[in-house]
């Protein structure tokens, strides 16, 4: 190795590291890939559709069976057992083989049509939040339809018209548009940030390792050599077949998402590629900036694992940021992946004007500078370190 | 004799994971603090006051109150008053709002008239709990309007016949287990348990690595000097075994109790769950630990899988709605079942009975995985990857010899193969 240098032979160097050893194939490669097809395929519905719910029908009247009925054929709901008690039906739930069930009590159509106001009850099993908020969504508006199906028939005896039912019973109606996502699509909801996050937690690891490696392995030495001492040169050429792999791996997770699955890109592909390039260069940069601060293959290791799983619920595509306490708040403008998901939801959900995202671009060029400040520690370390388990 | 092996290589393998910082750092420290930063982090389980903007162009009576009455509910918060469409979206484009109430200018005219009037809502859907803030808060202040404007027209009726003619069927909606219907209750279970199954993994995938490290190196690794595979594997189970044990109670008991999450279980049930789900992710962890190849390789190879895992668990998007092959899937691992039989023992206080399938899927699982292990082990023993290989053909020429001689001559044969690494090594 003593007669080469220079950038290009670092990259050789590495890329022929990188090939001799299939971890970095297994975590660069196949772990974003699976990610990438588990999270598409997963939930390929897009909004879970037949959810398994039961009905306690204590009155078994016309009123209550066209209320099962008309339940059944809502497309998301599926109404799976009727049970003969609240007991049986709770208990099912325990079981897990039903996410919610409706409670019809004995009575309510002879107590409707003498006017008494009965009462139906929704219950629905919120340690499943999705499918119990959903099933919540149609069971509810089940229990209103059927309380306006006996006040039209009132109110139709009395000599109104349809329209003029209508008026009366729900005077000012809610019109919700969901702007970006009209489907409620959860796919689009979740995996637009689930597969670049997934990618974030390689990069940070595979960058902190690789580095690592070479003082671990003893050949840091030859490594800033064949740099001419330079660390910037060192750090950037060892990275750079790196930053070509996981570049495509970016690629192709937009291709997956905007290309085959079509997801709304209302700006188009660009603005998200230059996106998911920078996401990938600021990873990278924050990677080495812990690499070289803390001079422990496993601390830094951890720091870097550590930070790119708590960047999924920090970045607040599930939980909104500004839902969480303030300390985690302020620290959530410490993870790329945070400006990400700030520039997806303006660029690819909501199609705005560049300009409103140019600040988080510019944290993610920020964070690929962010090793300037103590990149030095590394050459000293690559000099001076001996690895401790 | 056996016995007195196993409890030798559990003290041993208790002894290497106090003394291994890497190790201590997975088994002990992240279960203690990483449960703790995510019950912090959902702590306020909802959203409360989502800025909304809202644009008035009917300013009536009604449309004031109605505004009025949205910004008073705990869901929503009106940060400003638009004059128009343009300038409530530049306030949503900057992240400053999170939705808008359109009110039309015909809102009073309609209702005049007695036809069905409409209250428009845009929503940012950058999150769902936006849109579910948004349509609860609006909901909720839209059916009390539409009660006391229809109690205005039916004037002249009684009270009572008001209510009844205004909801013929009244409904009550009750979320079971999860009281507040919030993101701790729902996601923290999970978590937990997913965080016993990982850290496991870590912690014992690092020792594997260790010891391949060493092994490369040629230096000896627990296990060449007992007769038995069973007894190092069975060690080495009791020793996390009893480790987990102690930070198990602490992550199911003593986490959710600080943050005042429900605790519906009786210890019987928890601790019969909770046992057969530690070996099953025990003997888990020690099958793939063998794919490590050095120390610090296991955060590369298994922290990404808790992402896919946590999804395969079917807490998040419901199980009956996975593609088959990811339900058939999701079955190898244990979280799958220790998630959904934890989540429902602690939520929703459920018996053995209510969770029999997944207390019998646990159980096979550690049948499955410590078949696995003891075979690994068994090759591991015979392979001449093992400095121990004078040992291992030592003791296939005392099987071949009479039983009763060999009791004596094993000692010797062992000091042999002993004396044979050392000199080798010397080399």
């Amino acid at each position: 190795m003593s007669g080469k240098s220079g950038f290009w032979a670092i990259v050789k160097r590495e890329s022929s590291r990188m090939y001799s050893r299939p971890l970095y194939g297994l975590s660069m490669v196949f772990a974003p890939l699976f990610c990438f097809i588990f999270f598409t395929t997963l939930m390929k519905e897009g909004l879970p559709e037949s959810l398994p719910a039961g009905v306690v029908d204590e009155d078994n009247t016309a009123v209550s069976r066209s209320i099962i009925r008309n339940l059944d054929s809502y497309q998301q709901t599926e109404i799976v057992r009727q049970y003969s008690n609240f007991a049986e039906a709770r208990e099912a739930m325990q079981r897990n083989e039903i996410y919610g069930f409706f409670y019809i009590p004995k009575g309510t159509q002879d107590k409707a049509s003498s006017q008494e106001q009965p009462k139906i009850s929704i219950y629905t099993n919120a340690t499943y939040l999705i499918p119990s908020s959903l099933l919540y969504r149609d069971m509810k508006t089940m229990a209103v339809m059927a309380s306006a199906a006996v006040g039209r028939e009132v109110l139709t005896a009395r000599g109104a018209n349809m329209d003029q039912a209508m008026g009366f019973l729900q005077p000012i109606k809610m019109d919700l548009h969901a702007l970006g996502n009209p489907w409620l699509n959860y796919n689009v909801y979740l995996s637009n940030t689930m597969l670049p996050a997934v990618l974030v937690l390689m990069v940070l690891m595979v960058t902190c390792f690789s580095v690592h490696c070479e003082l671990k392995d003893g050949t840091a030495k030859e490594w800033m050599e064949m740099a001419g001492d330079n660390v910037l040169k060192a750090v950037s050429a060892k990275l750079f077949p790196q930053t070509v792999v996981f570049s495509f791996m970016a690629l192709v997770y937009i291709v997956i998402l905007y290309g085959y699955l079509g997801f709304p890109a209302n700006n188009g592909l660009w603005p998200m590629l230059l996106a998911a390039q920078l996401l990938i260069l600021a990873s990278q940069g924050f990677a080495v900036f812990i690499a070289s601060a803390i001079p422990s293959l496993r601390w830094s290791l951890s720091l870097c694992t550590l930070w790119g799983v708590l960047s999924i619920p920090i970045s607040g595509f599930s939980f909104p940021v500004m839902g969480m306490p303030e300390a985690l708040q302020a620290l959530s403008y410490l993870f790329p992946l945070r400006y990400y998901f700030l520039i997806y939801v303006d660029q690819a959900l909501n199609g705005i004007p560049m300009v409103y995202s140019a600040w988080f671009y510019t944290a993610l060029v920020a964070f690929l500078i962010l090793p300037l400040v103590d990149i030095s520690l590394l050459r000293k370390a690559a000099h001076e370190y001996t690895y401790l388990p | 004799m056996w016995i007195k092996d196993l409890l030798d290589v559990c003290g041993k393998e208790l002894r290497k994971t106090v003394s291994d910082v890497g190790v201590l750092v997975f088994f002990i420290v992240v279960p203690l603090l990483y449960p703790l930063l995510y019950a912090y982090l959902y702590g306020r389980e909802v959203v409360h006051e989502v800025p909304v903007v809202a644009v008035d162009d009917c300013r009536s009576t009604t449309s004031r109150e109605f505004l009025r009455k949205s910004d008073a509910t705990p869901d929503l918060r009106i940060i400003s008053y638009c004059s128009d469409m343009e300038e409530a979206r530049n306030l949503l484009h900057r992240h400053k709002a999170y939705g808008v109430i359109y009110i039309p200018s015909d809102l009073d005219h309609t209702l005049e008239e007695g036809r069905q009037a409409t209250i428009n809502l845009y929503c940012d859907m950058s999150g769902l709990l936006y849109y579910k803030a948004m349509l609860s808060g609006c909901t909720m202040v839209s059916l009390e309007m539409n009660r006391n404007i229809q109690m205005v027209r039916l004037s002249g009726m009684s009270d009572r016949e008001k209510e009844v003619m205004t909801m013929p069927i009244e409904n009550e909606y009750v979320t079971m287990f999860n009281p507040t219907n919030g993101f701790q209750g729902f996601l923290i279970p999970a978590v937990l348990i997913l965080v016993l199954q990982q850290t496991l993994v870590l912690g014992v995938a690092m020792m594997a690595g260790t010891e391949e490290e060493r092994r490369r190196r040629g230096e000896l690794v627990l296990g060449h000097e007992y007769d038995n595979p069973i007894t190092v594997l069975g060690g080495k189970a009791l020793a996390y075994l009893l480790v987990y044990g102690l930070t198990a109670s602490y992550v199911l008991c003593v986490v959710p109790w600080l943050f005042h999450m429900p605790q519906l279980w009786k210890l019987p049930t928890l601790v019969t769950f909770v046992i057969p789900f530690l070996l099953a992710s025990i003997f888990f962890a020690i099958s793939i630990s063998f794919f490590v190849r050095d120390r610090e390789s296991c955060f590369l190879l298994f922290v990404f899988v808790s992402v896919p895992l946590i999804f395969m668990s079917g807490i998040s998007w419901p199980t009956s709605n996975m593609p088959a092959f990811w339900r058939v899937f999701a079955q190898i691992f244990p979280s799958t079942q220790g998630v959904n039989g934890f989540a429902r023992i602690n939520t929703t206080g459920a018996l053995l009975q209510d969770v029999r399938y997944e207390l019998i899927a646990l159980w096979i699982q550690t049948a499955v995985y410590f078949m696995i292990s003891l075979f690994i082990y068994e090759r591991l023993y015979r392979s001449d990857k093992m400095p121990g290989i004078e040992f291992v053909l030592a003791m296939r020429a005392r099987a071949r010899r009479n039983v009763r001689v060999a009791v004596r001559d094993i000692r010797s044969d062992i000091e042999e193969a002993a004396e044979r690494i050392r000199g080798r090594r010397k080399k």
